[in-house]
């Protein structure tokens, strides 16, 4: 994972895992299988759209685009 | 409630004809499958809506250099939208778009539905050289909790 990825935590890792975790237990989602399922093309394509997103947020959190009104 | 509002409810009420009993009684029965089907159609809606409400107010009279610095909330809006595609996107292809693939995404949903009214009003009267920035917190930390989610869910899937 990189260093980008861990910056700027709400939950800690813990709580979301098992958020995710739990939900797939509960409808039954074989992880393993899924897994396989997946090509490289579609993990490389899953990585790039999370690294982008990663980035898009950091940059609003951090230096949120903004307007500025002037008056005089 | 108006006269003929007060009227047509009177006769609602005290109509005992065969025809408005039938009526009523299969209104009844509409109610009632309704609710055998809650469930469902719950969970098919509701769970993804995000309902957000911002009014913001800037008001500046008599004064000069004046400098108000506010986080443009239509950016948050199409990141989050954003967020949430990707991971009923990943959910979709991963899991396949059956009920199984559904119920997940809404469930990663559900957990992460929020209500939020954000309201703000910045008056500045008779001033100068006055610099205020604002920012929509409760927002950004709702877009970092879909990220941390998205973030989890490749992960335990071996991408990153």
């Amino acid at each position: 994972m990189s260093d980008s990825l861990k910056n700027s935590k709400v939950l800690s890792d813990k709580v979301i895992d098992l958020l995710v975790s739990n939900t797939f237990q509960k409808n039954g989602v074989n992880i393993d299988k899924a897994k396989k399922k997946l090509t490289d093309e579609q993990k490389q394509a899953f990585k790039e759209l999370v690294e982008d997103l990663t980035k898009q947020v950091n940059s609003f959190v951090k230096q949120p685009s903004s307007k500025q009104e002037n008056s005089k | 409630m108006s006269r003929y509002e007060d009227e047509y409810e009177s006769t609602k009420r005290n109509c005992n004809c065969k025809k408005c009993q039938n009526k009523n009684r299969q209104g009844a029965q509409d109610v009632q499958n309704m609710h055998d089907d809650a469930d469902v159609l719950q969970a098919g809606t509701q769970d993804s809506f995000i309902e957000q409400e911002s009014d913001e107010l800037v008001l500046i009279k008599d004064s000069c250099n004046i400098e108000v610095q506010s986080t443009d909330t239509q950016v948050a809006v199409s990141l989050q939208v954003g967020l949430q595609l990707a991971i009923a996107l990943v959910i979709s292809i991963t899991i396949g778009d059956s009920d199984e693939g559904q119920n997940v995404a809404q469930d990663l949903f559900q957990e992460l539905n929020a209500e939020q009214t954000n309201k703000q009003r910045i008056i500045i009267e008779n001033s100068k050289d006055v610099t205020i920035t604002t920012t929509d917190t409760d927002l950004a930390v709702n877009i970092q909790v879909l990220l941390e989610v998205l973030v989890a869910l490749v992960a335990k899937l071996d991408v990153l």
